[in-house]
């Protein structure tokens, strides 16, 4: 039996949010991103794009082609409620729904066209949440993801598409080969290189040159260039790691200012892992210099979820990686490793004290968010912080606000 | 230079000792046995720097000489030879072996028994006997609770405690520790060390099975364990070990009294049903009653067993990795066991249900932190 999946997402789904906030802001063109220096656009409007501004691009620059944009910081928290009244209509009307971001969906209908047909319940879904949310919504209906995200991608703004079975191939043959999922700047590049620009090209090309060229990567490319996708729609992804960076306004070498943000963010994950009821066995650190160039290291540490191991295994971790003299523009932490657990008390290096001590801070951070407490050391560091809890099957959230 | 030997005797005796010599090695001569021939004897060496070992076997020769000869080689041909006397031969010059069987030869390339690593000897040492049994006995309870933690060398061994009114073994994880203590068997002087793992493995292998009196000798740096013709000599691990007696709580309110195999069985069943990394376990204890549960989020696997116990104190709910407490289990022996508990965050003393005289056994195991 053929499937039918279902793609759906939401057209410029902070910047729809922001308009249903404010009327005002109606086809005029929106510039949504972070507003400092350092700010990229999280979203625009398909009024700014006219312009050639892009999501992803520095805010700078946006505001150079558009200097008419209007710019807004942007809120997180309103998206994701927004996204989650969404995602509360289409768990109620289909059988199996992945979250797969914010704004974006798959649902496998596979089996419910024998009643009214795939395309009309897809059509009335899309209706019913523009009724019921306000937002515009774009969809694409064919038998597998990679074909439906595409079609997704032409139906849009505010439209919808639907690839008749066995029209795969040519649907996709006219396109360019940026619009296949996985392909990005590098690759496109090369295809370019190559004299490669339209989907149709991959499609005739034989599976071992793409193969050749790109490795591994190059056979699932020409897979979904002819339409090939045999990956199921996933309900709920558990999360393999939990991690958090930070850009900052101002490259710095304030070495007291960065152990202070590590320490704060070691704290602050450290309390995620203990509300998902996880431990990590792994700890990553990243610093990227002001010359963008970028580097990891990680340490392998016995489960744990404690506070008092995982802070000063991520300060260590700093220490010896940050060993250039040259100004810091970003420092990440990463847990991975993840496993279902508690953490297994020391006998000799637990104190009771401390350990009533952790639980009782945990306690205040249930009731009161988890900022309510921290260390001393940590005080002021307000982006540090991720609003909802990260092992709920949700994918992460990306920061309206984010840096490059 | 030659001598006669029986293949199944060396190999017996032999196979005492390669434990010894791990598979790789820093310097190619630790994968061989050094054999010193002297007046119809040979005694045979292995080591790997850290821990050495050494037997005798009668042997038929005139003369004397040493020699290093690899031992797997000589282990696998021992191993499918039958009984029958081996005629050994090789050249002090070239370290040429020639083997003859009743059967063939079998020429191998040995060392230069210059290069093998110098043997300690018991220099300063202080000498007490302990009975096999209850070296074997110690061994047996403390081992598998000593911690592989390279960061913490102190706990990679276990702690020998001689005293005059008795001597006490530890080892420990830091989330487990067992104290196993004998006052039926003393020791002139006080003194105390850390005997690493390896060593007490391969010293337990090769106890014999009578009971017998080890010599143990000991200086700053080295153990030595004589019995028969078999001799052990470790490194001591040099650290000091950590204050065990301040950790132990005394003032547990709560007395579980469970049968042992029950609680074993039930463990074991339902740690099937945990997380494969972490096994917890939670314990609820009320009444006479008490539910061992688990499960594992990412396969949906779920578990709950009820056991009936005698019970004394406050209902209680505490998790622990459940593959510590079927260790300990497994090493207890008598038909019931008590746990003394206090609180979900404080350890678990683990003691059987009644002891032998002279002899005194306390298991603790620390709990996980349940988040509520």
């Amino acid at each position: 039996m053929k499937q039918s999946i279902l793609h759906m997402d939401l057209d410029t789904f902070y910047v729809s949010v922001e308009r249903l906030l404010d009327s005002r802001l109606e086809k005029k063109p929106i510039l949504l991103g972070g507003t400092s220096d350092r700010g990229v656009v999280a979203s625009c409007s398909y009024e700014a794009r006219k312009f050639g501004v892009h999501s992803g691009m520095p805010m700078r620059q946006a505001q150079q082609l558009c200097p008419e944009g209007i710019v807004i910081r942007g809120n997180t928290s309103n998206y994701t409620k927004y996204s989650k009244l969404v995602t509360d209509i289409l768990k109620e009307h289909v059988p199996i729904l992945e979250k797969s971001s914010i704004d974006e969906f798959y649902a496998d209908l596979s089996g419910m066209d024998k009643f009214f047909g795939c395309y009309q319940y897809a059509s009335e879904l899309r209706s019913t949440i523009i009724k019921e949310t306000g937002l515009p919504i774009s969809f694409g209906l064919s038998i597998n993801k990679t074909v439906s995200k595409v079609a997704t991608g032409e139906a849009k703004p505010n439209n919808q598409i639907k690839i008749d079975l066995g029209q795969e191939k040519l649907f996709l043959a006219p396109l360019s080969v940026k619009k296949i999922p996985m392909v990005g700047d590098k690759m496109f590049q090369t295809l370019c290189n190559m004299g490669v620009k339209q989907i149709r090209t991959v499609q005739a090309m034989p599976l071992e040159m793409m193969e050749d060229v790109f490795g591994k990567n190059g056979k699932t490319v020409w897979k979904k260039a002819n339409g090939i996708d045999h990956s199921p729609v996933i309900p709920f992804s558990e999360r393999k790691s939990i991690s958090t960076e930070r850009t900052f306004d101002k490259d710095t070498i304030d070495i007291q200012k960065l152990e202070a943000l590590i320490t704060s963010m070691a704290e602050n994950l450290a309390f995620q892992l203990r509300r998902g009821t996880k431990l990590t066995a792994c700890v990553t650190i990243k610093i990227r210099y002001s010359n963008f160039n970028t580097y990891t290291k990680q340490v392998k540490i016995p489960y744990t979820s404690a506070d008092h191991i995982l802070i000063p295994a991520a300060l260590n971790l700093f220490r010896q990686l940050n060993d250039k003299r040259l100004l810091i523009r970003l420092v990440g932490l990463r847990f991975s490793n993840l496993v279902h657990g508690n953490y297994q008390i020391n006998l000799f290096d637990d104190a009771q004290e401390q350990l009533a001590l952790y639980q009782a801070m945990d306690k205040i951070r249930e009731r009161h968010g988890e900022r309510s407490i921290v260390r001393a050391i940590g005080m002021g560091r307000s982006s540090i912080g991720r609003f909802t809890n990260p092992f709920n099957g949700d994918p992460p959230i990306v920061l309206a606000k984010r840096r490059q | 230079m030659r001598f006669v030997v029986s293949t199944t005797q060396l190999l017996k005796k032999l196979q005492l000792i390669s434990g010894v010599i791990s598979s790789n090695t820093v310097l190619p001569i630790l994968e061989d046995f050094l054999f010193d021939i002297q007046d119809g004897k040979i005694k045979v060496f292995a080591t790997d720097l850290e821990t050495s070992m050494s037997t005798e076997i009668d042997a038929e020769s005139k003369e004397t000489g040493r020699i290093a000869i690899p031992a797997k080689i000589l282990l696998d041909t021992l191993k499918t030879l039958p009984e029958q006397p081996l005629t050994f031969a090789f050249d002090e010059k070239t370290f040429g072996i020639e083997i003859s069987s009743s059967t063939g030869k079998y020429k191998l390339a040995g060392e230069n028994p210059e290069d093998f690593p110098k043997i300690p000897t018991t220099e300063d040492a202080t000498e007490v006997e302990i009975p096999s049994e209850v070296l074997g006995r110690a061994i047996g309870q403390t081992l598998f609770a000593v911690s592989n933690d390279e960061l913490r060398p102190a706990m990679t061994g276990v702690l020998f405690q001689l005293q005059p009114d008795g001597m006490t073994f530890v080892s420990t994880d830091a989330s487990k520790l067992v104290k196993y203590k004998r006052t039926d068997v003393v020791a002139q002087e006080a003194a105390s060390f850390i005997v690493p793992k390896k060593a007490l493995q391969l010293l337990k292998g090769s106890l014999p099975t009578e009971n017998t009196q080890v010599q143990v000798s000991y200086n700053s740096s080295n153990a030595f364990f004589s019995f028969a013709e078999t001799q052990l000599i470790c490194r001591l691990v040099d650290a000091k070990y950590p204050d065990y007696n301040a950790v132990i709580p005394v003032d547990n309110d709560n007395l579980l009294t469970v049968g042992r195999m029950d609680f074993l069985n039930t463990l074991k069943r339902v740690s099937i049903f945990s997380n494969k990394t972490t096994y917890q376990c939670v314990l609820n204890i009320a009444g006479t009653e008490l539910k061992v549960s688990s499960q594992d989020l990412d396969f949906s696997n779920e578990a709950f067993e009820r056991l009936n116990c005698t019970y004394d104190g406050d209902d209680l709910e505490i998790a622990f990795n459940a593959r510590f407490l079927i260790e300990m289990l497994g090493v207890l022996e008598t038909e019931e066991i008590k746990i003394e508990l206090s609180s979900p965050t404080r350890a678990g003393i683990l003691v059987p249900g009644d002891t032998e005289d002279g002899e005194q056994l306390l298991m603790l195991v620390m709990p996980v932190m349940l988040n509520h």
